[in-house]
């Protein structure tokens, strides 16, 4: 059986170019890429977590459910959000929507 | 109907009609006097009943007639008030009847009834007169006009009557003093009749203030009284026993007896009331009001009704020997102080005012020397007397008016004697009745009254031997007489000196019934009271005032002895005063002749300015300046203000040195610091999320190094 | 009906209120039916106080239609109220003032609504002070009452109102405090606020002993007590030299205000040396009565010369009030030296009557000044001047007013004023026979106005054109109707009113 420590590598990998992405894109629909890749890699985390120590239990994979709603819901509210920023301002680059600073 | 009754309603009908002219009847003229005059007549006639009836009661003195219902809750007990009649206040109901009916009805005719309303007459000014067209001729000229306050006047009139009947039909002292007061009241209402001139305000307001001083004092006499015995009723008071205590408890005042204080305190009033020199000053003034107001309040009723007062109030007067001595003082000084003012006055109607003052003087003084009955009776006949002889001055100016009227010539003053003259031709009724007064004032033997009332004064002041008082009443007698044939003799005698003298015309008959009606009083009722050993005329008939009047006293006063003494003086007096009056004045053409036209005496001894310089002018400058200026609005609202002020700069100090730097500086520290923080922390914020991301990377990672540093490694 | 029979005080009391809350819910622009109901609400207070006075057995002692609810029962206060003879003759006073003085007020325009709440507000604290026999519930009314009658100067008042307004406010409170501690001492030493039981225990400490846990005296304390509820009392009456707040607050104040500040308000005072002073601190009383004498000939010479030496008319009239108020202030002194006397039953009926009495005649003589002030837009003495012929009714009816407010014997202001010297005379004779002098400057300063407005030379300015004087209209005359009739009866026929304070008198005293 493949050991538990690589999927924990699979994970902090795609957690690395999630966070990564998240930082260095300047498009904002990329960014939302990013926390995507990085909820995933914490749902990676949570399924190995829960088949290699307890499986008689659900709660990894109902954590893991969770965050898939919690992902979708924040896709579609950051979409649209995304989607209402370019109508207005023409952009999609997170730079230039820096109106909350002082 | 029982006599008690009757005495109870004397007073009301004119009252009544006050008050029916006031609200209701006021706009017609012909009613308002119908209403007024009938009233005076109805009280007229209850009047004459009683006194009908108190003439043929037995032993009237004793049993009086008296009825009183209780008046005013006092504690446990009540103060009753009533009606009496006595002796004397049946004397005084019959001639103060016989002088307000006339005087009512003189009334009609002085202010003109029936002639057309003025041209340009308003109210509160006398009546300026109107014109009229002759209807065949069409020519103009000039009638009197009708007074425009017409039933005013005798609504004034009627709530007047009513003041003197409750004065007179009083049993106690405090109901008296309502009469007195709202005769007051009417004095100052009827002097003021003709508000319009400043003259008329200004006298109206002097004899309201200068009676009143006399009347405070005599509240605080009825207060001392009644505190002294427990009532103010006439009866009550009158007896030995209350008598007897008020005479022997001393005050602390003068060492008068507590008799002598109230009685002194009364007497002011008096002197307020009857022009009793000091306080004389006003009477003279209030020749501004209308004559027949003159005639009978100036007169006859209320100044009578001073003298009137004290009468009643012998029997405690007389407890004090002191205070007799003072009331005989003023007494006699008023009468030869007014006489020689008297002596100096060209206004007709002035001349009768001093010559009251003096008369009133008189009958004060009489009072003083304990002659009781002669001044009851000097009362009544100068009621008659003087009320004929205004009424009959108020007739001759009313005839000069219209010469006044006719000549178109305003500026000749109608009251003047010296405008006057040769008047006995153009008005003989006039004429013969102001002769019978003057004659009746001057004393005028055997004939008149006022030599028998005049006569038993110095009688009683030679027989009980107060010599200073005789020969200064003698020498005023005199005067009396001088200044009174001075005045027949400018007014009627001679030939006219004016042309509106020369169309001087008789009076109405409503103004001449009433003057023979006084002037036959004038004459006969003296012959009630002759002594009864006058020579030849003594014993005739009895001595009918003596003996009635005389009872209402518990001892009645002996007459004193016959003597010729004063008989002779009064005789010479009365005839050498009359024969030097006709002597001097026959030939005197105007004022500028006058040898008694001394400033002094013109001025009335200066005492008007004396007064302005000594009272009224002190009483404007504490009211407005001592009291107002500076004690109210400096000193006490001062300490006010400045309490006020000290209390603002305490604040405001508060505020300046704990509340603004301290309290506040503390909350500005707190918020101004906490801003200067977030301004300096303000650059971290840029708006970008993903260095927000990245710091909180950083952050997380630190705070994750920390954590596993001290619980994992530790 | 046995409702209201059972609850006549309270419901006299609280109408008034009531009907202030209902003209609240009124729109503001229905000023008719504002003025007309309340109006009507004030005279439904009256007709039930007539009912009061006629069912009232002055031969009883005590307090009767008696009322008791629970109010503060923590500290021990209730709503108590109850009338006798002599506070019975205060509210009849006062709900027949309020009507007069809402009929007066018909010529407001301003704000009637508030204007008329206010009023009613105003009645309600005054015949609460009457009525209470709690002492806190006495206070709260005492207070109660200047809220209204500050507004009313202020919003309602002439020129110089805001002044006045404040003078009356501060003066008023500044003498409560002491009024408010006395009271707060006497609850806590009695664990009740009822006025009876305080009395009865308050005076049945003896003087000589320690009070309480501290160093001084009973006798001290209630010393220094008496003078805290004296110097409230005095502040209302007003008393010399606590007086000037008065003529400020009277002079600025509207018409209306004016009537009720002299006619009930000036009342409270005196009621309150008559109700709490005597009873509490007897001895107090007689020890000081001397000063307090001082102070009340001292408002009727000062108060009289003052108003002699003023040129605006409500000025004037104005410190008459200090001036009358004087001798019911004199009569109470004379009461607490002479205590169960015939002298003193006589002064405190010559008191209580004079405060009924100036309730008449200073609230219509205010009335008519305020008639002339509406007409004319002055109130200058030397303005006037021979007014007469344009205005005789008015003349008339100024004169007979004037005329009891000098004392006039055969109106009322006499038959009281006699009673206090008479009262007064054996007791303080000196200080009595110094008050004449207030009392002849009285005729002074009633003839200078008389002078000064109706008679002499006409002032022509005021005969033509646009300054042409008015006549004195129905409704004017409908609100003096009362007065005068009332100030007539008195005169002549006092024994129907006389009887009742008598009677209480001599049961209180």
């Amino acid at each position: 059986m493949i050991p538990l420590s690589w999927y924990l590598v699979l994970s902090a990998a795609l957690f690395s170019v999630g966070l990564f992405g998240v930082l260095a894109r300047r498009n904002a629909v990329a960014i939302l890429l990013g926390i995507e890749l990085m909820l995933n890699s914490v749902n990676i985390n949570l399924v190995a977590f829960w088949r290699y120590l307890d499986p008689t239990r659900i709660d990894g994979q109902v954590f893991a459910i969770i965050v898939f709603a919690v992902a979708a819901a924040e896709v579609a509210v950051g979409l649209a959000l995304v989607i209402s920023v370019y109508r207005r301002r023409n952009t999609v680059v997170a730079e230039e929507i820096d109106m909350l600073k002082w | 109907m029982t006599t008690e009754l009757l005495i109870w309603l004397i007073p009301l009908p004119p009252v009544l009609a006050f008050f029916l002219i006031v609200l209701f009847t006021n706009r017609n003229k012909a009613l308002s006097h119908t209403i007024g005059v009938g009233a005076a007549g109805l009280s007229w006639l209850g009047s004459m009943v009683v006194f009908a009836r108190a003439l043929g009661a037995e032993r009237l003195a004793e049993h009086p007639f008296h009825s009183a219902i209780p008046w005013l809750p006092t504690g446990d007990t009540w103060f009753n008030i009533g009606v009496l009649i006595d002796p004397f206040g049946a004397a005084v109901l019959f001639f103060v009847a016989w002088t307000i009916f006339m005087i009512f009805l003189y009334s009609v005719g002085y202010h003109n009834f029936g002639q057309p309303k003025g041209d340009h007459d308003r109210a509160g000014l006398p009546p300026h007169g109107a014109t009229v067209a002759d209807e065949k001729t069409g020519h103009k000229h000039m009638v009197p006009s009708v007074e425009p306050m017409y039933s005013r006047f005798f609504a004034f009139l009627g709530l007047f009557a009513f003041g003197m009947y409750v004065l007179v039909v009083s049993d106690n002292l405090l109901t008296m003093f309502v009469g007195w007061e709202i005769m007051g009241l009417c004095s100052y209402l009827l002097i003021g009749f003709w508000y319009g001139k400043e003259s008329a305000r200004n006298a109206a307001v002097k004899a309201f203030m200068t009676t009143r001083v006399g009347d405070v004092f005599m509240l605080l006499g009825i207060a001392f009284l009644y505190s002294a015995t427990g009532t103010l009723s006439f009866r009550e008071i009158f007896t030995e026993e209350v008598l007897h205590v008020l005479a022997t408890t001393a005050t602390p005042v003068l060492g008068l007896s507590a008799a002598g204080l109230i009685g002194l305190l009364l007497f002011i009033g008096t002197v307020g009331k009857s022009a009793q020199w000091p306080l004389h000053v006003w009477l003279p003034d209030a020749m501004e009001g209308p004559t027949p107001v003159s005639a009978m309040i100036h007169a006859a009723t209320m100044v009578s009704a001073g003298v009137y007062a004290v009468i009643r109030m012998f029997p405690l007067l007389s407890l004090d020997a002191s205070t007799m001595t003072v009331v005989a003082f003023i007494g006699t000084f008023t009468a030869i102080f007014a006489a020689s003012i008297a002596v100096a006055q060209n206004d007709i109607k002035r001349v009768l005012a001093y010559s009251t003052i003096s008369q009133l003087g008189f009958m004060i003084a009489a009072l003083g020397i304990g002659a009781y009955v002669a001044a009851a009776f000097h009362l009544i006949t100068h009621a008659f007397f003087k009320a004929l002889l205004f009424l009959g001055s108020g007739s001759v100016i009313h005839g000069m008016e219209h010469g006044v009227l006719h000549t178109g010539d305003h500026h000749v003053d109608p009251q003047d004697m010296f405008n006057m003259g040769g008047l006995r031709k153009k008005m003989p009724i006039t004429f013969w009745t102001f002769l019978i007064g003057g004659f009746a004032l001057s004393g005028f033997p055997l004939v008149t009254a006022g030599f028998w009332s005049k006569d038993e004064i110095l009688a009683d002041a030679f027989g009980h031997g107060h010599m200073a008082v005789f020969i200064t009443l003698a020498i005023a007698a005199f005067m009396t007489a001088f200044y009174t044939m001075r005045q027949i003799t400018l007014t009627f005698l001679g030939e006219p000196r004016t042309k509106e003298a020369e169309h001087a015309q008789e009076t109405p008959w409503t103004m001449t019934v009433p003057l023979m009606v006084l002037a036959f009083f004038a004459v006969t009722y003296g012959w009630v009271g002759i002594p009864e050993h006058f020579p030849g005329l003594g014993g005739l008939v009895p001595n009918w005032f003596h003996d009635f009047v005389g009872h209402t006293l518990e001892h009645v006063p002996e007459a004193p002895e016959f003597s010729w003494v004063p008989l002779l003086t009064s005789l010479g007096v009365a005839l050498g005063g009359l024969f030097f009056g006709w002597l001097y004045y026959r030939n005197v053409k105007s004022a500028k002749e006058d040898v008694f036209q001394i400033g002094v005496l013109k001025n009335k001894w200066y005492f008007d300015e004396a007064y302005n310089f000594l009272f009224i002018k002190p009483v404007y400058w504490i009211s407005e300046t001592l009291v107002y200026k500076w004690m109210d609005q400096t000193v006490i609202d001062g300490i006010l203000h400045t309490f006020g002020k000290v209390t603002d700069w305490l604040g405001n100090k508060i505020r300046n040195w704990i509340d603004l730097p301290v309290i506040n500086g503390f909350g500005d520290f707190v918020g101004f610091r906490t801003a200067d923080l977030g301004g300096a922390m303000r650059p971290i914020q840029t708006g970008r999320v993903q260095q927000y991301m990245l710091l909180a990377m950083f952050l997380l990672l630190i705070v994750g190094g920390l954590l596993f540093y001290f619980l994992v490694m530790a | 009906m046995d409702f209201i029979n059972s609850h006549l005080l309270s419901l006299i009391l609280f109408l008034p209120t009531v009907a202030a809350l209902v003209i609240f819910f009124l729109p503001k622009d229905e000023v008719k039916l504002i003025r007309w109901m309340a109006l009507t609400a004030s005279l439904i207070p009256f007709a039930l106080s007539v009912v009061v006075w006629v069912n009232f057995k002055s031969d009883a002692s005590g307090f009767q239609f008696e009322e008791n609810y629970p109010w503060y029962e923590a500290i021990h206060s209730s709503l108590h109220l109850g009338v006798d003879g002599l506070s019975l003759t205060m509210v009849v006073l006062t709900t027949l003032l309020t009507p007069l003085a809402i009929l007066a007020s018909f010529s407001i325009t301003d704000r009637v609504k508030p204007y008329m709440m206010l009023f009613l507000m105003l009645e309600t604290g005054m015949l609460g002070v009457f009525m209470a026999l709690d002492l806190l519930i006495f206070f709260v009314f005492w207070e109660i009452g200047l809220v209204p009658m500050y507004f009313l100067i202020n919003q309602w008042g002439s020129v110089n109102r805001n002044y006045a307004s404040l003078k009356f406010m501060i003066y008023t409170m500044g003498g409560s405090l002491g009024l408010l501690l006395g009271i707060q001492l006497l609850g806590v030493l009695f664990k009740t606020f009822d006025l009876q039981t305080i009395v009865e225990g308050w005076t049945s400490l003896s003087s000589s002993d320690t009070f309480g846990q501290t160093f001084f005296t009973v006798g001290q304390v209630k010393a220094v007590a008496f003078w805290a509820f004296v110097v409230a009392f005095a502040i209302k009456v007003p008393v010399w030299p606590f007086h000037t707040w008065l003529p400020d607050a009277h002079t600025e104040a509207p018409t209306a205000g004016s009537m009720i500040l002299a006619g009930v308000l000036l009342k409270l005072g005196a009621y309150g040396f008559l109700r709490l002073v005597l009873p509490l601190y007897p001895e107090q009383a007689q020890f000081y009565a001397g000063a307090l004498a001082f102070l009340a000939v001292a408002a009727i010479v000062f108060g009289a010369f003052a108003s002699y030496g003023q040129t605006d008319f409500k000025r004037l009239v104005a410190y008459s009030s200090v001036n009358h108020m004087g001798f019911v202030l004199l009569g109470i002194a004379a009461a607490a030296k002479a205590s169960g006397t015939l002298d003193a039953t006589i002064a405190l009926n010559g008191a209580v009557l004079q405060m009924f009495n100036h309730g008449l005649s200073a609230a219509g003589m205010f009335f008519l000044v305020g008639v002339i002030y509406e007409r004319t837009h002055t109130r200058n003495l030397n303005d006037f001047g021979g007014l007469f012929p344009l205005v005789p009714i008015y003349g008339g009816i100024l004169i007979f007013t004037s005329m009891a407010s000098l004392g006039l014997p055969g109106l009322n202001g006499f038959i009281s004023e006699f009673l206090v010297v008479r009262g007064s005379w054996p007791i303080l004779t000196v200080y009595t026979a110094i008050a004449m002098l207030g009392l002849l400057f009285t005729g002074a300063y009633i003839l200078k106005g008389i002078k000064s407005v109706l008679h002499g030379p006409l002032n022509e300015h005021w005969a033509h054109g646009e300054h042409e004087l008015t006549e004195i209209n129905t409704r004017e005359i409908l609100v003096m109707a009362p007065l005068m009739a009332l100030i007539l009866v008195i005169g002549i026929w006092p024994a129907w009113i006389l009887d009742v304070i008598n009677k209480a008198m001599v049961m209180l005293f």
